[in-house]
């Protein structure tokens, strides 16, 4: 089976400077890959690459199997739907104002919304459970309630890929568990998730693949526990940690005692 | 169109658009100055709303007007170097203003579209402010080296309405034809970059084309308005805030449309009574919509949450 996303040795330049060197990410229908790595590895630069919204200097990367630089507009939007960390938010907006831009990738120019565009709204605003405050505007939500409409906003443009960077960076914990179970409940209704993420444990708990960046290159990938082992921490974290078999993650902040047991 | 130095009654003023009056200086009034000022009235203002709501939408700025890309300092240069340095040639007033407007934007999109940083609005806004910076200093020059002409100049860069006919409106109108058509059609892709460009690109949009476009849009609509009635551009600062705070809504379906209208409505009440107050004296439209529009924007935001 072709695989919804194929990247291979992606490079990407800012000015003469190369930030990524070579970056290589598959996803498969139905997979949810997490992409983790150190502050400044590249794992944002990788996702947004990815996506079309940061040109590739190299490398290759193909959506259902179509080179990227072949799509252009509203059937690449068709194809993913890339989630930001933080978004402005505009005044007077309502959520379901919000989330009713999603399907325009659907909507021709100077055409009206039909009703599958405003059944498929609905059923975005459900799923994230921001359905109840669907009239509120976007001005007067909290940060776990935003960062759902944000997913509501991707979910709308029903793609079969949703790329979230780093969702959950600035949610307080009950927040971030929220997302979390949105994000597998997705994946295992049969979309496609690639999460940008810095929590390794909340990657360990919820990824099938786990791609490890480090210094502008994917290091590792493969199933959590395989990927995520105390010497890998050590290696690319600078850092005594380790996960343990339920999924918690210990780590030796002041070197005192070892983390590994 | 009634009110005015010469009282004109409603009846002759149907009567002369219709075609159906008698020859005679009321017909005259009407169909050679007050409606030409009508009509350019309501485009000005039409024209400098939209250019507003365009350029505070692309650049996500609130403070974003007309001269912020460039085009209020280029059109100042350009009528400035009608009037004081080629006065024989007063009749090009509209057409210096326009391309000098037009060509200060070109400039300040240039820069602002270019380098690693490409369409940032940092760097749109900060060009738009060196090249405005540039031609104000040209047009000081300017007013220094004929300060015996500077009389002349004073009326327009007040900014207001003339009864000069249909002249000038001849030569703005498909620029503000233009410039009309691509608002109508940027409204939905603004609303879409108003969420972030990084979910304008997840939806297909191309930020940096949106943006471009808006902001060709704005010098278009803003020139123009300029070559009409001279420097109003406080009123494409102020009339998407008015709209905004009065709609409660910063949808640019909303905005842009309401904008036009509420532009048109209020320089056109404002020119009246710029006619009206001290008839048979004109008061400059520019300071007096000022006076006007800023104690109402003050209630506005005050009243706003």
């Amino acid at each position: 089976m072709t695989p919804l996303l194929e990247a291979r040795d992606v490079r990407v330049q800012v000015g003469d400077v190369e930030i990524l060197h070579g970056a290589d990410l598959t996803v498969h229908q139905g997979e949810l890959v997490a992409i983790v790595g150190p502050n400044g590895a590249g794992k944002s630069t990788l996702s947004r690459a990815v996506s079309g919204l940061q040109r590739p200097s190299g490398g290759e990367v193909r959506w259902s199997g179509t080179p990227l630089s072949e799509l252009r507009g509203r059937k690449l939007a068709r194809l993913r739907a890339f989630v930001p960390q933080r978004a402005p938010v505009p005044a007077g907006v309502t959520v379901r104002d919000a989330v009713a831009l999603g399907r325009s990738p659907h909507i021709k120019p100077l055409q009206r919304a039909t009703r599958g565009d405003h059944d498929a709204v609905e059923r975005a605003l459900e799923r994230t459970g921001v359905r109840e405050f669907a009239d509120r505007r976007l001005t007067t939500l909290s940060g776990g309630e935003l960062q759902r409409v944000q997913i509501a906003v991707g979910l709308a443009q029903e793609a079969p890929v949703l790329i979230a960077d780093e969702p959950t960076s600035h949610l307080d914990l009950g927040a971030t568990a929220t997302v979390a179970k949105l994000l597998r409940g997705l994946v295992d209704d049969g979309l496609s998730v690639i999460l940008v993420v810095h929590d390794l444990a909340l990657a360990a708990a919820v990824a099938d693949t786990v791609v490890v960046m480090a210094d502008g290159r994917s290091a590792a990938t493969g199933p959590p526990r395989e990927v995520l082992t105390p010497d890998r921490l050590s290696e690319v974290w600078r850092v005594d940690a380790a996960l343990d078999e339920r999924g918690a993650l210990h780590v030796n902040w002041l070197d005192r005692g070892p983390a590994r047991r | 169109m009634a009110l005015g130095a010469v009282h004109v009654p409603l009846a002759d003023i149907w009567g002369s658009l219709t075609g159906t009056a008698e020859e005679g200086p009321l017909r005259q009034i009407i169909v050679e100055l007050r409606l030409p000022r009508t009509v350019s009235a309501i485009l000005v203002g039409a024209s400098l709303g939209v250019a507003g709501a365009l350029l505070q939408g692309a650049l996500g700025n609130p403070l974003a007007s007309p001269d912020v890309i460039g085009v209020t300092g280029g059109a100042g240069f350009g009528a400035m170097l009608t009037l004081l340095v080629w006065p024989s040639a007063i009749a090009l007033l509209p057409v210096g203003a326009l391309a000098f407007g037009l060509v200060a934007a070109a400039i300040v999109f240039s820069i602002g579209w270019s380098g690693p940083h490409a369409g940032s609005i940092g760097r749109v806004i900060l060009a738009g402010i060196a090249i405005s910076a540039l031609f104000g200093a040209a047009t000081t020059s300017l007013m220094v080296a004929y300060s015996d002409r500077v009389q002349s100049a004073i009326f327009w860069l007040a900014g207001g309405l003339t009864s000069e006919g249909w002249s000038s409106l001849k030569v703005v109108w498909p620029y503000m034809l233009v410039g009309m058509v691509l608002a109508l059609g940027l409204m939905r892709p603004l609303d879409r970059l108003a969420l972030g460009d990084d979910v304008a690109a997840s939806l297909g949009g191309r930020p940096r084309a949106i943006r471009l476009t808006a902001a060709i849009a704005a010098a278009l609509l803003a020139s123009s308005a300029a070559a009409l009635a001279g420097l109003l551009g406080f009123l494409g600062l102020v009339i998407p805030h008015l709209v905004r705070l009065a709609g409660g809504t910063s949808s640019h379906r909303f905005v842009v449309p309401a904008s036009a209208v509420a532009g048109a409505a209020l320089l056109l009440a404002g020119d009246t009574l710029a006619r009206v107050i001290l008839a048979p004296v004109e008061l400059p439209v520019g300071p007096l919509m000022v006076v006007l529009g800023v104690p109402l924007f003050l209630w506005l935001l005050r009243e706003a949450v």
